[in-house]
């Protein structure tokens, strides 16, 4: 692949502690297109050596609006198949740019390592010095260590460390779309973190057109019925929670976006400061960025005050716990106490309901947000979800932003894919290859 | 006309054995001549001193093809290197500190080179080394009867930048009058023909008034919308316009081209081709031996590649490092000079930009002792920018880093193109 890809398929072997490339063939992409389509078909390829696939979408990085995700793909040990999570923020970004389209991890290290992608170079790294450490220390260390703050991190907690089925693989310092336990599958493989960073560049076949249109379709989006709202409140005032943006206002200090995406789906909140500051934080940790949605809906309903919430889902983070899991769990025990469910994390326990035959991540709700999609009756939303969280899977597009976006129609997607990378991807292709992953 | 292609055609089909005359055919970009054309073996001194500007050579030598390159320290211009060389490129830095590390042994190295015939082409602090100078160090290159113009007794009120704008130079001041692009003028002597007009960046640079034994090729002849005035503008065109910007002198059977601004760098095609002009125009007339590297320093296979990611991996390190550093406001002084973060990508991206070559090619052409010394020093790089950030990050200085830092970016890049050009200049396959 010449065109928005780096062309390279890394596999990592952690039994013997080598790396190696295969390119990324244009069959390959033609016949799978991208995302979970290809990691999907590594998994088959890999499976008896336990796989861990981490993809990136033909769109990933580049200026096409949300173009931010990347996945991880992995047989889920709370559902015991393959099921794919998305991974945004800067990370998912990042990815591409290390020079990897995708990257297979094979087996199990004999020691803790972690692995660090960078520009083409892939190193597998000795973790002893963080394991058992928690998530933001983690981050904060791998940072430290390699000297630069704008590195990316998948981290596990002490969760994963553990073998939680609940322990989560987060971005960073913050929770991520991962409810299939796949912390504990990086746990049982003694790998702590990857690593990311890369200043390479992508081409593009057909350049001036494809970026002239990019902006066209942000200026679409910006005048769009998601003009005037952001944040996790107006996500969830458009989800039935009509006192949200009340319920937060105490906590709320900024809201932040994801790569290229033209709404931020995060919010940061101050727990231990004034967030009406207009000051440096004092504090070294001020608050916490809700970036679960679904974890924080189900506090709120629990009957947790929004300070409280951040609480807990900071504890979460920390641990490399799934909170939606959490939030679910002790939602059924009625405890509101937060220090009491910090406590309780260590060792957490529970089953936490997955639909059958789920795929993609409930981390995204199961409505559209602000954008009309045409929808009516309730089979016809979930197949609607499901197709539209495919989509967005497959091409690296934000999976919350593919639910608030009807402009970025999958007509829209395959033209600027094919103007990207000189393929002609037809919409008879796209229907199988999601038939394929859906099955 | 693209003047760097003419010069590379030159230089391949010199490589190829074809014989060339000036100004013939493929070499119509000189002046005519009826001798024939070879390829020079040209010294780039990457010493104690230097800043970056030698990289610029570099530069223009490799997108003209001229691959027989040696870098080089004063330790080898003191052990007799220059001896198989007909051409020795000296760019800028901190011209004491240059005169200091080469030493009385260096001074007279470089002398015998250019009296037995040898080319020396000086830019910038290259251009002040062999001006005639009582000063403690440079007394030992009093080479050429060259004054310099922008000296003064009292130091020039600074507009802007005031480290940049002046400097110490015994009981007088240097100063210089302007940063960034310049006008030129050429007197159309050879070899600089073909361009009366021409822009080249000054950075601290010489105006030089010469004496009758040398000629001038070219005058300061005015400024640009990019020139950057460091004092007064009356002052500036006082000091520059009129005066030698660059000037050949004969020494012995040899000769100095003295460039005030850096003729070499990378933006300037014009000022290049004047650069390639007068090495083949000047070079030496006859040579000894060239040290050729046997078959065991040609590594293939596992070993080349294995070289080739190992300092891939300490590059790609080191430049994520340096991105980082460059949004923290900090500078460093070492000898006169300051600089800042911005310098330390420079040297890596001299490196990154040709490692891809490398991995491409089938073979990479360097000693077993290179090897390791081109990824230790690689390391090192790479464990000082880590501590400096880490350093930046707890506020704490980083000054010693910074002087142990460049130092050995320095002998990086060094190595490294080493390696480079003796892969590709010796045609191993590219």
């Amino acid at each position: 692949m010449d065109y928005l890809s780096s062309n390279k398929i890394l596999i990592v072997d952690l039994n013997t502690g080598e790396t190696s490339e295969d390119a990324l063939d244009d069959d390959l992409v033609s016949q799978k297109i991208g995302g979970v389509g290809i990691t999907s078909s590594l998994y088959e390829t890999y499976k008896d050596r336990d796989p861990v696939i981490l993809g990136t979408g033909l769109l990933t990085g580049t200026l096409f609006p949300a173009s931010a995700l990347s996945v991880i793909s992995a047989k889920s040990p709370r559902t015991g198949y393959l099921t794919h999570s998305p991974f945004t923020l800067k990370a998912g970004m990042e990815l591409k740019y290390t020079g990897f389209d995708y990257v297979v991890i094979l087996g199990r290290s004999e020691n803790p390592v972690f692995l660090w992608l960078h520009d083409g170079v892939a190193d597998i790294l000795d973790a002893a010095e963080l394991w058992g450490k928690d998530v933001w220390n983690t981050t904060d260390l791998l940072r430290k260590s390699m000297g630069d703050d704008l590195i990316q991190t998948l981290v596990i907690g002490p969760a994963g460390e553990e073998g939680s089925d609940l322990a989560q693989v987060c971005v960073n310092y913050w929770a991520n779309g991962d409810c299939w336990g796949f912390g504990k599958v990086l746990g049982e493989k003694n790998l702590k973190a990857v690593a990311l960073r890369g200043m390479g560049l992508l081409e593009i076949s057909d350049a001036e057109d494809f970026v002239d249109q990019c902006f066209e379709i942000f200026e679409a989006i910006k005048g769009s019925a998601l003009e005037g709202k952001r944040g996790v409140e107006d996500i969830l005032i458009a989800l039935g929670e009509s006192d949200a943006r009340e319920w937060l206002a105490p906590v709320v200090h900024r809201h932040s976006a994801c790569y290229n995406t033209p709404y931020p789906t995060n919010t940061f909140i101050y727990l231990n400061e004034d967030p009406t500051t207009l000051t440096e934080p004092a504090e070294p940790e001020p608050g916490f960025m809700i970036t679960d949605i679904g974890a924080l809906l189900a506090l709120k309903k629990s009957g947790l005050s929004a300070a409280d919430a951040g609480h807990v889902l900071r504890a979460c983070a920390r641990r490399g716990v799934d909170p939606a899991a959490v939030a679910e769990i002790i939602g059924k025990t009625g405890q509101k106490d937060p220090k009491a469910i910090e406590q309780s994390l260590e060792g957490l326990q529970g089953t936490v309901a997955v639909p059958q035959g789920a795929k993609f991540s409930s981390w995204v709700p199961q409505n559209p947000i602000f954008g009309d999609f045409g929808l009516s009756g309730e089979s016809s939303l979930r197949d609607w979800w499901v197709r539209r969280q495919a989509v967005a899977y497959l091409f690296g597009i934000h999976p919350i932003f593919a639910n608030m976006s009807p402009e970025l129609s999958e007509e829209v997607i395959l033209e600027m894919v094919n103007k990207g990378t000189g393929l002609d991807l037809s919409q008879e292709t796209l229907d199988q290859v999601i038939e394929d992953i859906c099955s | 006309m693209n003047l760097y292609h003419s010069y590379a055609t030159i230089n391949q089909k010199l490589a190829q054995g074809v014989e060339l005359h000036y100004g013939e055919e493929e070499a119509s970009v000189l002046p005519r001549d009826p001798r024939p054309l070879r390829i020079p073996r040209i010294g780039v001194y990457a010493g104690t001193g230097t800043s970056h500007s030698w990289l610029w050579f570099a530069e223009l030598f490799d997108r003209m093809s001229f691959h027989e390159i040696l870098f080089m320290t004063e330790d080898m211009v003191r052990d007799g290197f220059l001896e198989s060389l007909d051409v020795f490129a000296m760019s800028g830095g901190d011209t004491i500190r240059i005169a200091e590390w080469l030493g009385q042994e260096g001074g007279r190295a470089i002398e015998s080179f250019i009296r037995e015939g040898g080319l020396y082409i000086g830019s910038c602090a290259g251009a002040y080394l062999p001006l005639k100078s009582s000063k403690q160090h440079l007394d030992r290159f009093n080479f050429v009867d060259i004054k310099i113009a922008n000296l003064s007794k009292t130091r020039p009120e600074a507009k802007r930048m005031g480290r940049k704008a002046s400097t110490n130079y015994g009981c007088d001041f240097v100063y210089h009058p302007v940063r960034e692009d310049v006008c030129l003028r050429t007197t159309g002597k050879e070899p600089f023909t073909g361009f009366e007009y021409f822009r080249a960046p000054l950075y601290g640079g010489p105006s030089m008034v010469t004496s009758r034994d040398s000629d001038v090729l070219a005058y300061y002849d005015g400024f640009t919308e990019k020139t950057l005035f460091l004092v007064e503008e009356s002052l500036a065109e006082e000091t520059l316009l009129g005066k030698v910007a660059a000037a050949r002198t004969a020494m012995g059977d040899g000769h100095l081209y003295l460039f005030g601004p850096h003729f070499e760098h990378p933006l300037f095609p014009i000022a290049n081709h004047l650069v390639a002009a007068a090495i083949f125009w000047d070079m030496k007339k006859g040579r000894k031996n060239w040290k050729s590297l046997d078959s065991e320093s040609i590594l293939e296979g596992p070993a080349k590649e294995k070289l080739v990611r190992d300092i891939k991996r300490e590059i790609s390190n080191s430049r994520i490092v340096a991105v980082g550093l460059e949004a923290i406001p900090v500078q460093w002084i070492i000898g006169c000079k300051t600089y800042e973060p911005e310098k330390i990508r420079v040297f890596l991206e001299a490196i990154w930009k040709r490692i891809n070559t490398l991995e491409r090619s089938r073979s990479v052409c360097a000693q077993s002792e290179t090897c390791e010394e081109v990824v230790v020093t690689a390391s090192r790089v790479t464990r000082l920018l880590r501590q400096m950030k880490s350093r930046m990050d707890d506020h704490s200085d980083t000054q010693d880093l910074a002087w142990d830092l460049f130092d050995s970016l320095r002998r990086l890049a060094m190595i490294f193109l080493q390696i480079y050009f003796d892969s590709f200049g010796r045609s191993l396959d590219s």
